[in-house]
């Protein structure tokens, strides 16, 4: 037993915590919790919790359904949704083989494979997101069929008494409670849309952090009678919902992307990371955007990056290099907006943060930045400029996802599989749909 | 002295150039020399041409020394032997001639060493800070301070060495010297914090300064108090502060650890002396500096590995402040030994092990004197790992140089006192060889050098100072050898044999280890089951016959082989019950104790596989095949044909000579197994005798049926045996069922229905006869299963048809499928002239002029049938090895189809080897070259895991396991280093995800 160990059993004594949910994530990122009595927690650390893997998505075979949770000391949290009176926690898991190896198929443990791969090179990676959703009334569709927003607002407006800026107050104190420190937030540009922005954290806590930042957004929502969704595209006529991530190397305590003196004060390495983004971006985009729905956002416009093109504050392009405020070489960093809030988060940052290192291993040759807006161009001048389209539906993403190594190499062999059934799966059902869509369009006239 | 010739008296004074110094002796420097003294004196030096060298320049900046030669031997000595060792002090000497002074030190054949005070006052005072202050400040800066302090402290260094030099014994004097260097690097730490004080000075209020505490704590070598002449230093920094805010103190904290690091190795005037290295700190590089205690110990509580704890076993504070080092170390060393307690402890040792005998690179090979069984490295593992294990419940043994570890584990009885004497001693011979080599030049070089001459110098300073010879180059090799060969049998002596004392109740020596001492041993290596090993053990040395002797000599070095392996408790198992079944036969004792190549494969083998040991424990005396290669020979098809019928005229009747058959068969496969896990066969070798074994039964088989049934109806038909698919080819695995077609002919004049009638008993009885229990039982036998199911019309035709036949069969019946089967049919057994025209009548048939597009068509379906069919339900495919993703079966299937389409044209396709046919396919452009490489390399991979999981479960299994141990012992089969499973794991998914890429590329799309 562990320091850490014992202070979470110490915790759970003197606050009188009755219930402790030990979280973990399946292969598409949905949150998976299951409680365990105060009791049981010393041994869920010392031997791990038995459960059957194959009934969670994309964990493990049928035939061999043991596994094991672990909880993660260092993530244990209060959960303050719950009422102080009954109180409740939470600790991130590991999933392990009942050998108690660590399992192939955990995503967590992708991510922690691929951080451990960037410090064999040197590097600590930190993360930075902006997670954007929609408050709608209630899960259910409106009269019109429709979803419904709980207002009219715009970007950055103020609405006066507005749901939404309460929402934001009470979410906002309630992720400061368990440990989350928010940077920024405000009104996005749809109705009902909100951006929430996470200050920036190491890459395994943020991708803790934006499974515990959905779950609370959702239960604030619960409490003031509302729904909040992080479905990439919910309206067909307003933006859909981004996580635009900030990715920036660190070697020991110097920024490795940032050197003074060059374009936009972008180091070598930094240019390699970028290269390696968009050399691999068509094959990691099933991973980052894995619904059927996410590509409705990607090529629905409305500020939705469709084509592979960098530029320095440039709005359009699909990786952004923030602007460099002087002095602040340590904030040096690179933004991709290809990124849906609802991607698993442990997999958009392994496959991100493993296709710019691999652009630094190779040394990736960058293109010129782009300097005007990439929609605005006609189909030839983007080809002539080298900005292919990002794939353009879930079915050519999979395709894309299949003959690629890196991809492979990065989720492990077992992952990619897993992963790739599910999304083959996915589409095979969205296939058999007959959409409102083809009905307006052909029922009457056919 | 007699009168000799100049170049007698050359060699005689030890000389290798003997040109180069005759004319060196003629330089004028050398004018006011006694000669006779002078060769007197330099008949001291391990390498006189060196020292002749370096005495021509030194009197050249300082000819006042010609008077110390002059005074002889006796006065000289110091500065011969100095130069002689070492070029690199000889060099300091010329370049600092005012440290001369050193070298009229009176010599003692009994050294003492220097105070670790007097090296502390002595380095202050070098950049003037006061000894006496509670944090000293030098009042030098800069360079004059880096100077001043590494011009000192090889002054110091030079005194050691010159009383290392002329001791009587260099090995007595080790420890001392080992001790006054790690005392020497701190005082220069001490003196280099001095100077970082007195610097920081000019960027921060001195009051500020003054108030950080910082204590330097050895790690390592230095730690431990026994350092080489030249290495890194291993450190780790300590703050404290009364006032300061953390921040504030860990800035200046870390300034003044930094200014440590540039006094004594930034570029100056004087070279630097050796690498101040901080990475074995909390967060390694990732880390700060400089930590408080409180924040070491939250870190090592928190966060550490297993082998960070192990690292802290050397921990000692050393300079700065040592009221702080000191707190440090308290709070520290309650959480060093319950280190063995820790999570993962087994596998760190485990790796730490590996890590010591892990191969040494080829161009070092044979030089390596730290790293590699047998080196220094070997040495202080051992010790280490006997502190940790025992040390938890013995505080005696905590102690941190190897010297004296080995002392109190011997004196606490843990290690027997003759075999601790032995440890002591190859321990000192390495280190002092290391120092004699590092000596020379002040390299970090743990090389055995490669000059016959500086090898001979090498000889020659290995030796005390009152002995006179010079011995030869071979005999330092042959001494060096003697040694590596002891450490590498005391790794195990040591660690095992003490348990084996306890097991089985003997008061062997001086040791007493408690059963649960020796239990916790066990463990450490990897036994799961302490108390049955235990049992096993005692039960293998009990009691006074020759066997239990002579295995209480070998089981210390079976226990460690055995635990190299997958299973080691099974491995221990296994070898008690081959040594009951053998015990008495003298071959056997014989064959363990000479042949320590047959015992570590016979260790390997019980701990690696279930098969073979089943095997062995019923044909004990197949171990005497593991003595020699010969015995691993895999016999020919004519070899076991031959010995087959031998048997069969002497046996009376059928289910006697069966039974000599199967048994037969039985040996070879064991045979075959054996040389294959010792590494003599590659895999298509083992698939072509396994074939020829199971081949030797059916034909044996064979002839016992046809004799049985044509003694009391006569010779009415002639058969034939054709093999299919894997036997075919000649390429199954161990438990693979035999499939084949009947065919018969019956003779001139016979009636249609009385031939057939005859063929159906033979071969109803050869197949029985295969499959029968047999009295007396055959023991652990895989029973050959022959199987005729890929016979025209499947299993709804009859199981033998005549070859008439089969022609109206194929002219008139024949599926596309049937023609693919044929493609690896090969007649195995019987009639030599109808398996002539079978194959002239099948031939058309399996490699047609012209494949339809509907025959494409056809092919194409089955396989996607079977591929949809024939997977157990629920099964992941891409762990199935033989018809799941990639696996045999999507390589096999493209093959052939390649094959029938082009082998008409392209007659190399015509083989029944999978391997021969892709390879012939690249050769007619028909795959591409790279293509076919990962098709094969996933067909051989599969059936490597194949047969590996035969091989260690004794049961078949077409998965992929996914246990650990299983995929362990697996990953180990197929040639994977230990600790590796996760490997082929990925391995496999990887390649057979590829493979059945190209599969479908070429299979289905066309």
């Amino acid at each position: 037993m562990n320091r850490q160990q014992e202070f979470v059993l110490r915790t759970i004594e003197e606050r009188d915590v009755r219930f402790v949910r030990l979280w973990f994530t399946d292969v598409v990122g949905s949150l998976k919790s299951v409680a365990l009595a105060p009791a049981e927690v010393e041994g869920a650390f010392s031997e791990g919790l038995g459960f059957d893997g194959s009934s969670i998505e994309g964990l493990s075979r049928v035939f061999e359904s043991d596994m094991l949770v672990q909880p993660d000391p260092s993530t244990f949290q209060i959960l303050p949704w719950r009422g102080e009176t009954e109180e409740t926690s939470r600790m991130f898991c590991d999933i392990l083989t009942p050998d108690g190896m660590p399992a192939a198929a955990d995503t967590r443990n992708v991510l922690k494979r691929t951080l451990a791969k960037a410090a064999d090179m040197g590097f600590t990676c930190y993360t930075h997101p902006e997670i954007e959703f929609y408050l709608l009334k209630s899960d259910k569709l409106g009269a019109d069929g429709f979803p419904e927003p709980v207002d009219e607002a715009g970007y950055f407006d103020h609405v006066p008494g507005g749901v939404a800026q309460d929402f934001r107050r009470t979410a906002v104190s309630m992720l400061e409670a368990v440990g989350i420190s928010v940077e920024f937030s405000h009104h996005e540009a749809g109705p009902g849309q909100n951006e929430i922005d996470l200050r920036y954290a190491d890459a395994l806590q943020t991708a803790d952090n934006v499974m515990t930042f959905r779950t609370v957004v959702k239960e604030v929502a619960l409490t003031q009678d509302s729904y909040a969704t992080f479905m990439p595209k919910p309206f067909s006529h307003h933006p859909g919902s981004g996580m635009h991530t900030h990715f920036s190397l660190f070697e020991g305590d110097t920024n490795a992307f940032f050197e003074a003196g060059t374009e936009f004060q972008l180091s070598k390495t930094a240019r390699q990371f970028i290269a390696g983004w968009l050399k691999h971006a068509p094959e990691f985009t099933a991973v980052t955007n894995q619904f059927v729905n996410s590509y409705k956002r990607l090529w629905g416009g409305g500020e939705a990056p469709s084509y592979l093109s960098w530029g320095h504050n440039n709005r359009s392009a699909l990786v952004r290099v923030p602007l460099y405020k002087p002095g602040k070489g340590q904030s040096a960093r690179v933004e991709y907006r290809g990124i849906d809030s609802a991607a698993n988060p442990y997999l958009a940052y392994a496959v991100l943060l493993g296709a710019g290192l691999k652009g630094i291993e190779e040394g990736y040759e960058l293109p010129d930045a782009v300097e005007e807006d990439v929609w605005s161009l006609s189909t030839a001048e983007r080809r002539a400029m080298g900005h292919d389209p990002l794939p353009s539906s879930l079915h050519d993403a999979i395709r894309i996802l299949e003959e690629s190594e890196l991809m492979a190499e990065i989720l492990g062999e077992q992952v990619f599989e897993h992963f790739l059934r599910n999304k083959r799966d996915e589409w095979h059902d969205y296939r058999l749909e007959v959409t409102p869509h083809e009905l307006k369009r052909n029922l009457g006239v056919l | 002295m007699n009168p000799k010739s100049p170049t007698r008296r050359l060699i005689t004074a030890g000389f290798a150039d003997l040109e180069k110094s005759a004319r060196l002796l003629q330089a004028p420097e050398l004018n006011g020399l006694e000669a006779s003294r002078l060769f007197e004196s330099l008949a001291l030096s391990a390498d006189p041409d060196q020292a002749l060298l370096l005495l021509v320049r030194l009197l050249e900046k300082s000819p006042e020394l010609a008077g110390l030669v002059n005074s002889g031997p006796d006065a000289s000595e110091p500065l011969f032997r100095l130069l002689g060792a070492s070029e690199a002090l000889g060099e300091f000497l010329i370049s600092h001639p005012e440290n001369l002074d050193v070298l009229r030190a009176k010599v003692s054949p009994e050294p003492t060493g220097t105070s670790t005070e007097a090296l502390r006052v002595s380095l202050l005072k070098a950049v003037r800070a006061d000894p006496g202050q509670l944090m000293p400040v030098a009042a030098e800066v800069g360079q004059d301070a880096y100077q001043a302090l590494r011009a000192q402290y090889r002054r110091h260094l030079t005194e050691l060495a010159i009383r290392d030099l002329c001791a009587a014994s260099p090995q007595d004097f080790f420890p001392i010297a080992a001790r006054e260097l790690a005392d020497l690097a701190a005082a220069a730490l001490d003196a280099a914090l001095a100077v970082s004080r007195a610097e920081l000075a000019s960027h921060h209020d001195p009051d500020e300064i003054a108030d950080i505490r910082l204590a330097v704590i050895g790690m390592g070598k230095c730690g431990a108090g026994e350092l080489n002449y030249i290495s890194d230093v291993d450190v780790i920094y300590v703050i404290d502060s009364d006032d300061a805010e953390d921040a504030k103190a860990a800035t200046i904290g870390t300034a003044l650890a930094t200014g440590i690091s540039r006094a004594i190795s930034s570029a100056a005037s004087e070279p630097g002396l050796w690498e101040v290295d901080a990475n074995l700190r909390p967060e390694g590089r990732e880390g700060p500096l400089v930590r408080t205690v409180e924040s070491h110990l939250n870190y090592y509580q928190r966060w550490a590995k297993s082998w960070e704890f192990q690292a802290l076993l050397k921990a000692r504070p050393i300079a700065g402040d040592m009221e702080l080092g000191r707190r440090y170390e308290q709070a520290l060393s309650p959480l060093i030994w319950s280190s063995s307690e820790r999570e993962g402890f087994v596998e760190s040792v485990q790796s730490m092990r590996r890590r010591v005998t892990e191969h040494i690179p080829a161009q070092e090979q044979g030089r390596q004197i730290k790293l590699g069984s047998g080196g220094l490295r070997d040495v202080e593992f051992t010790v280490q790992l006997l502190q940790l294990v025992h040390a938890k419940a013995d505080e005696s043994l905590r102690c941190r140089d190897t010297t004296s570890a080995i002392a109190a584990l011997s004196e606490a009885g843990y290690i027997g006192r003759s075999d601790a004497r032995e440890f002591d001693a190859v321990y000192r011979y390495l280190r002092v060889l290391e120092h004699r080599i590092q000596l020379v030049h002040l390299r970090r070089t743990h090389l055995m050098p490669q000059s016959e001459a500086a090898r001979r110098a090498l000889a020659r300073g290995m030796l005390g100072a009152l002995t006179a010879s010079r011995p030869s180059a071979e005999s330092l090799m042959a001494s060096w050898q003697r040694t590596k060969r002891s450490v590498r049998t005391l790794y195990e002596r040591i660690f095992y044999r003490p348990v084996l004392a306890t097991a089985a109740h003997l008061s062997a020596e001086d040791v007493a280890l408690s059963p649960a001492a020796a239990g916790a041993r066990l463990a450490a290596l990897g036994y799961m089951d302490p108390k049955g090993a235990l049992r096993h053990i005692q039960s293998l040395t009990a009691g006074i016959s020759r066997r239990a002797a002579l295995q209480r000599q070998l089981l210390p070095v079976l226990l460690g082989w055995l635990a190299d392996g997958v299973d080691p408790d099974a491995g221990l198992l296994g070898f008690r019950r081959i040594s009951e079944a053998l015990g008495t036969s003298p071959w056997y004792l014989g064959m363990l104790r000479d042949s320590n190549a047959a015992a570590e494969r016979l260790c390997h083998i019980l701990s690696s596989s279930r098969f073979i040991t089943d095997l062995l424990e019923v044909s004990p005396e197949a171990v005497k095949w593991l003595g020699s290669d010969d015995g691993l020979t895999v016999r020919s098809f004519d070899a076991q044909w031959e010995e087959i019928r031998a048997k069969m005229r002497r046996s009376h009747d059928s289910a006697g000579a069966i039974r000599l058959i199967r048994l037969i068969r039985r040996r070879e496969i064991l045979r075959i197994a054996i040389a294959d896990s010792s590494g003599l066969l590659d895999q298509d070798t083992v698939g072509q005798a396994l074939a020829d074994a199971d081949r030797a039964a059916i034909l044996g088989a064979l002839h016992a049926a046809e004799e049985q049934v044509f003694e009391s109806a006569g010779k009415l038909t002639s058969m034939l045996i054709v093999a299919m698919g894997r036997q075919g080819g000649r390429e199954i695995g161990y438990g693979s069922d035999a499939d084949v077609l009947f065919v018969h002919r019956g003779l001139e004049g016979v009636p249609k229905e009385a031939a057939q009638k005859q063929a159906e008993q033979i071969v109803t009885l050869t197949t029985s006869l295969l499959k029968q229990p047999c009295k007396p039982p055959i023991l652990a036998e895989r029973v050959l299963d022959v199987d005729a199911s890929l016979r025209p019309e499947g299993k709804q035709g009859p199981l033998v048809r005549s070859f008439d036949s089969y022609r109206e069969y194929y002219t008139r019946w024949s599926q596309v499928w049937e023609a693919q089967a044929l493609l690896r049919a090969r007649p195995i057994a019987g009639d030599d002239a109808l398996a002539e025209d079978f194959i002239a009548l099948i031939d058309p048939v399996r490699y047609p002029a012209q494949v339809s597009a509907g025959e494409q068509r056809e092919i194409r379906r089955i396989k996607a049938r079977v591929e949809a069919e024939r997977l157990p339900r629920g099964a992941d495919p891409a762990r199935q090895l033989k018809l799941g993703r990639g696996g045999l079966s999507d390589v096999e299937w493209l093959v052939q189809l390649l094959q029938l389409e082009n082998a008409y044209s392209v007659r190399a396709l015509r083989t029944t080897s999978t391997v021969e046919a892709t390879n012939a396919a690249v050769e007619a452009d028909l795959l591409p070259a790279d293509e076919a490489q990962t098709l094969l390399e996933s067909w051989q991979l599969a059936s490597r895991i194949r047969s590996a999981n035969v091989i260690w479960s004794g049961r078949a299994s077409d998965l992929l396991p996914s246990a650990r141990q299983d995929l362990e012992a697996v990953a180990r089969w197929c040639g994977y280093e230990a600790g590796m499973a996760a490997d082929i794991e990925e391995d496999y998914l990887r390649l057979t995800r590829r493979a059945r890429g190209i599969f479908e590329n070429h299979f289905f799309e066309q």
